[in-house]
């Protein structure tokens, strides 16, 4: 009996003994953890610190990258007015007369200056869209004036392709409030690029009124684009490969101005595509804009 | 008679290619290479159009055309200006400084001549 009273007696002291030491032990750890967390607090405010003069540093670099292209832009355009003026006024043969293969030579010129100036013109618009400094404007205007502004104006581009180019616009569309030359803009794109790619067949414009919405729809069957594709297809500086090599100029900036400028207009792009058998862009608007 | 045409320009080949196309179109054509001269030049000779850089050296082209609405002898001449700025609001600001129209640089030779007389007031 005493011997087992004083087994007991010993392991209570050895279990008062450990607590002790155990609780001495939790004591330093929360020090040091207090002091672990400390010193992450200080770090994440330095580290906030540093992230928000790197974010500042981007920022302005970006408003000087833009206006370094805006300025750039402006200064290539003066020598191009020599080449497309010069080139142009001899093959209006105002300088005299041409042979066959002269012209032809000059005609190259004269194209490949005016793909240097869309390319100019999209960097500029894209730079200003950037920078924020693309202001669209507000007035009213007549829609289906600028939709047959535009037909008439690709009308070549169909015919050159041997494609139907034709449209509808249905009898409620007319004058709506909103930025002309943009819109047109962005038509004369959409119709371009359903020209571009598409070999045979057609392509058409509809315009109609759905709701509180005007959608003008850009239909062609061209090429189609890859449900992979899709996501590529409004990043700027980006043309979807169509095959081994680049087969299709531009600039790759195209549909990225639209959905920007779609987007500063109160309204969107949408598209559907099946790969191989043709896509349809759509213009959506506010009908009060 | 040929309608006069003073052509107010500081780049020489913008100039000599202006001259050219608007001299084949029968027109007779002046030069000015600087602001100030621009508008000495239209207060002697007072032609039929105006057409106007606006990056010029010694006083740019808006201030051109604001001073030559101002004279009432240049006030009803037409004044196009042709430029390359393709800024936001250059062309509201070449309208609201008096210019009768506006050309964008580079031009585009199909178009020039019928854009031009569009505001040429014909004898």
């Amino acid at each position: 009996m005493q011997v087992l009273a004083l087994i007991a007696g010993v392991a209570l002291l050895t279990s008062l003994a450990g607590s002790f030491i155990l609780k001495r032990q939790v004591n330093a750890r929360t020090r040091e953890l207090w002091q672990i967390n400390q010193e992450m607090e200080q770090r994440i405010i330095e580290r906030t610190a540093q992230l928000e003069e790197a974010r500042m540093k981007a920022e302005s670099a970006d408003r000087l990258k833009s206006a370094f292209l805006a300025t750039m832009s402006h200064e290539l355009r003066t020598p191009l007015n020599s080449i497309i003026g010069f080139t142009g006024i001899l093959l209006q043969k105002l300088g005299g007369p041409l042979n066959e293969e002269q012209a032809k030579q000059l005609g190259m010129v004269y194209n490949s200056a005016r793909h240097l100036l869309d390319l100019i013109n999209d960097v500029l618009d894209i730079s200003k869209i950037e920078a924020g400094q693309l202001n669209v404007i507000s007035e009213p205007f007549d829609l289906r004036e600028s939709i047959e502004r535009v037909m008439k104006s690709s009308q070549p581009l169909a015919d050159k392709k041997g494609i139907e180019f034709s449209s509808t616009v249905a009898p409620e569309i007319g004058a709506i409030t909103g930025d002309r030359r943009r819109v047109e803009q962005i038509l004369l794109n959409l119709i371009s690029n359903a020209i571009k790619f598409t070999e045979q067949g057609y392509v058409r414009l509809q315009g109609e009124v759905r709701g509180d919405d005007i959608v003008i729809d850009v239909k062609d069957t061209g090429i189609g684009i890859r449900q992979e594709d899709m996501g590529l297809l409004f990043t700027a500086f980006q043309q979807i490969e169509s095959g081994i090599t680049r087969k299709y100029d531009g600039t790759g900036l195209g549909l990225s101005i639209c959905k920007k400028l779609s987007h500063l207009l109160g309204g969107e792009i949408r598209v559907e595509s099946e790969w191989g058998k043709g896509s349809t862009f759509s213009l959506i608007l506010k009908k009060e804009g | 008679m040929k309608e006069n045409i003073l052509v107010i320009e500081d780049n020489e080949q913008n100039l000599y290619l202006v001259k050219f196309i608007l001299e084949k179109n029968g027109y007779q054509v002046h030069v000015a290479t600087d602001g100030q001269a621009g508008i000495e030049a239209a207060n002697q000779l007072k032609p039929d159009l105006i057409l106007l850089d606006i990056q010029l050296p010694v006083m740019d082209g808006y201030a051109v055309a604001q001073n030559l609405r101002a004279n009432p002898s240049t006030a009803k001449i037409p004044i196009v200006a042709v430029t390359s700025h393709a800024m936001v609001g250059d062309r509201d600001k070449a309208l609201s400084s008096g210019c009768n129209g506006y050309i964008e640089k580079p031009i585009n030779p199909e178009t020039f001549m019928s854009e031009v007389e569009l505001h040429l007031i014909k004898k």
